[in-house]
């Protein structure tokens, strides 16, 4: 048994990629390796070292997420020895969402000894390390992101080219200054010769190739905010399969035979379905040529009665919406059509209990429901209507929604013939639906861009108890965009970012290089 | 001779309906919008011009004034050189403001120096008859804020407004030289070619 060895990491970073397909022996077109570099002190030696991941799916790579600082990482030095714990600090990729709403998780270890999978052992090969004091020279490329191309003294064959797709190459030279000095080459800025303190070469590149008790770190999600955002992520794979599948047999799928369908439809598609159950996490995608998008034809007021039975309720709803998505609706049918995809009418309704609704426009009603609707308007209306100005003088939330709303009152859709010009009536109901509005939910008032959610709604409905309704229905819907944490934004924006990394990792590592993902998550 | 165009970035900051994209409207392309769309987010607008024989290309950022947006436009503050601080003359409450806005800039800009930092206050909409806020009080809080300079506009009818982004210009352009002349000479000059006498010793 070799005697306890002494490691210490010095730097770290992950996201490391080797891109085989671009190197000489590399058979497999368009896979990406992914992998962690280190400079470790073993045994007072100084290394440079590169470990592919297991699975090139790395969680932590998925979003550019600030980690959590505190995070424990236990790399397996020696199998099944006791680990050496090592407290890593990773470079936040983002500062600002940190403060408003930190999003983090946690490294886990897993370092159970099944992780032994064909495919790692066809990774290792792509793992490498050397004595910094072998390295003759580092040359920095760009290619809209960072990667290194490192040369050695005394080896003919070059190593493979590390990528820093999510940054760290600067954080890793500097730390490869302390202990070696990096110069440029003359006639190359982009080339720094190596030149270090003389120390003794122990351990040679080829017997760590062939070191294979190198454990590979598996990470683990913790529960934390960021299932929500694999969740979406993990939607998003039924979204694609979806579209191409049809929606008709929606039922549940083994991942297996999910993953193995997107293989087909999708080339170059790689969903890993052993990092967490119960999520496939895609790490590549290529999507191929556009498919072509017909507009269908407008749903007119023929097809949408054809979609109603005797009594009036909706039928084969969610075909009716599948055509309402591909060719929208003629303006006739938006009156009626709106209530329902707004969520103001039952699609399940009779015809009756929707007639109760459109003599709702009058106050003197005999069915429960429209009176409620409208005597429910006209008296929350009323509350604000009625407060004095010297109440109002004593409410400030009251004055400043108030306030707001007139500024945006102004300022909406002006050029539309419904809201144009000096006092049209077309103003007054958007204020007052606004207005009453903030008397249905006063916690969260009036926030700018609602007034742009309901100026279409009212122009379509015409009749300010309807249009009312149906914005309070679509409100339900859009609430989280408005709130003070703004939790709904935040969620799509990092939706965005996966999508953009998965699409186009070279613009994304490019915002993340300028500081510009804190933009996106 | 060399002809330098720096890049300024100035970032608008106030209540919502004060008038900022009004201001930068105003300023770029010479139009006003009595009813233009209220500013989601945030937006820029770029102007050349030429202050004092320095040729400048203005970055103007306008933002989303709703306290609301605020995780949407704090992350464009940093890197910028000036803050036009709005208001607007006839709200008494977006001049009541002004000291947040000063706060939440410096917080998010990660302003080394805040007391050094060079902020522009405009008290916009002076065409307007029904005033609530006063120059007499405008010029006071300037003053013992930082004695910023301040400029009763009008995004309406143009008053005052090159004159104010003029005068950013200048602030940052001042600041600018008082570095370059403060420059410690224990630093290592990052620009200059190292020597090349470290080539590969066999």
């Amino acid at each position: 048994m070799a005697a306890d060895s002494v490691l210490k990491v010095l730097f770290e970073h992950e996201g490391v990629f080797i891109h085989p397909s671009s190197d000489e022996d590399g058979t497999e077109q368009d896979l990406l390796i992914s992998g962690s570099l280190r400079i470790v002190d073993k045994d007072a030696e100084v290394l440079v070292e590169y470990r592919p991941l297991e699975d090139t799916v790395d969680p932590s790579n998925m979003l550019c997420a600030g980690k959590d600082s505190s995070s424990v990482m236990e790399w397996d030095q020696c199998s099944r020895e006791k680990s050496q714990q090592l407290l890593e600090t990773q470079q936040s990729y983002e500062t600002e969402w940190d403060m408003i709403n930190a999003v983090s998780f946690k490294k886990k270890s897993c370092t159970n000894g099944e992780g032994s999978l064909n495919h790692s052992h066809e990774r290792s090969r792509w793992a490498f390390s050397f004595s910094v004091s072998e390295l003759r020279s580092v040359t920095v490329k760009e290619e809209g992101w960072t990667f290194l191309l490192l040369k050695l003294k005394e080896s003919c064959s070059s190593l493979p080219a590390l990528h820093f797709h999510q940054g760290g190459s600067t954080e890793f030279l500097d730390s490869l200054r302390r202990f070696a000095l990096l110069s440029e080459a003359a006639g190359d800025d982009a080339c720094l010769l190596v030149s270090s303190p003389n120390r003794a070469l122990s351990q040679s590149f080829e017997n760590l190739l062939d070191d294979n008790n190198f454990g590979l770190v598996n990470q683990k999600f913790r529960k934390d905010p960021y299932i929500t955002t694999l969740g979406g992520f993990s939607k998003v794979t039924n979204y694609i399969f979806d579209a191409f599948r049809g929606t008709e047999e929606q039922h549940q799928r083994p991942p297996e035979e999910v993953a193995d369908l997107l293989g087909e439809v999708i080339p170059g598609l790689e969903i890993n379905q052993q990092e967490e159950p119960g999520f496939e996490v895609i790490t590549r995608m290529d999507l191929g040529p556009r498919p072509e998008v017909r507009r269908g034809t407008a749903l007119s007021t023929e097809d949408w009665s054809r979609h109603q039975d005797a009594e009036g309720r909706m039928m084969n709803v969610a075909l009716l919406k599948q055509l309402i998505f591909k060719g929208g609706l003629c303006h006739a049918v938006r009156k009626e059509a709106w209530k329902f995809l707004l969520g103001y009418f039952p699609w399940d309704s009779t015809l009756e209990e929707r007639k109760v609704l459109q003599r709702d426009k009058m106050y003197d009603l005999t069915s429960s429901w429209g009176q409620f609707i409208s005597d429910e308007y006209f008296r929350m209306k009323l509350q604000w209507k009625s407060v004095s100005e010297q109440q109002e003088r004593r409410n400030s939330r009251l004055r400043d929604y108030r306030s707001l709303i007139e500024k945006d009152v102004n300022r909406t859709d002006r050029t539309n013939r419904f809201y144009e010009g000096i006092d049209n009536p077309g103003l007054v109901l958007l204020h007052d639906i606004l207005m009453t509005y903030c008397m249905y939910d006063f916690d969260l008032g009036y926030v700018q861009g609602m007034s742009d959610l309901l100026s279409p709604v009212l122009y379509v409905m015409e009749n300010e108890v309807d249009a009312f309704w149906c914005f309070v229905s679509f409100m339900d819907q859009m609430h989280q965009n408005f709130e003070e944490q703004m939790q709904g934004m935040k969620t799509q924006l990092i939706q965005l970012s996966t999508l953009l990394r998965l699409l186009d990792l070279a613009f994304w590592n490019y915002l993340g290089k300028y500081n510009y993902s804190s933009v996106l998550v | 001779m060399t002809t330098k165009t720096s890049l300024l970035k100035v970032i608008l900051l106030g209540d919502g309906g004060v008038g900022k994209s009004s201001i930068m409207n105003r300023y770029v392309t010479n139009k006003f919008d009595a009813h233009l769309f209220h500013t989601i987010g945030v937006e820029f607008l770029n102007k050349e011009l030429e202050v004092d024989g320095h040729q400048v290309t203005l970055q103007i950022w306008d933002t989303a004034g709703q306290e609301r947006f605020r995780s949407l436009r704090t992350p464009f503050y940093r890197g910028s050189d000036c803050c036009l601080l709005t208001f607007s003359v006839d709200d008494n409450q977006s001049f009541l403001n002004l000291g947040n806005w000063k706060k939440e800039f410096i917080y998010y800009a990660d302003v080394k120096e805040p007391e050094k930092f060079p902020f522009v206050v405009l008290g916009n909409k002076v065409d307007v008859t029904e005033r609530q806020v006063s120059s007499e009080e405008a010029r006071q809080w300037c003053q013992e804020n930082g004695n910023f300079p301040y400029y009763e506009t009008s995004a309406k009818d143009a008053t005052n407004v090159a004159v104010a982004f003029e005068e950013a210009v200048r602030r940052v352009l001042a600041l600018d030289e008082r570095t370059d002349h403060l420059i410690p000479t224990d630093t290592v000059n990052l620009h200059r070619k190292p020597r090349s006498a470290a080539t590969c010793c066999s």
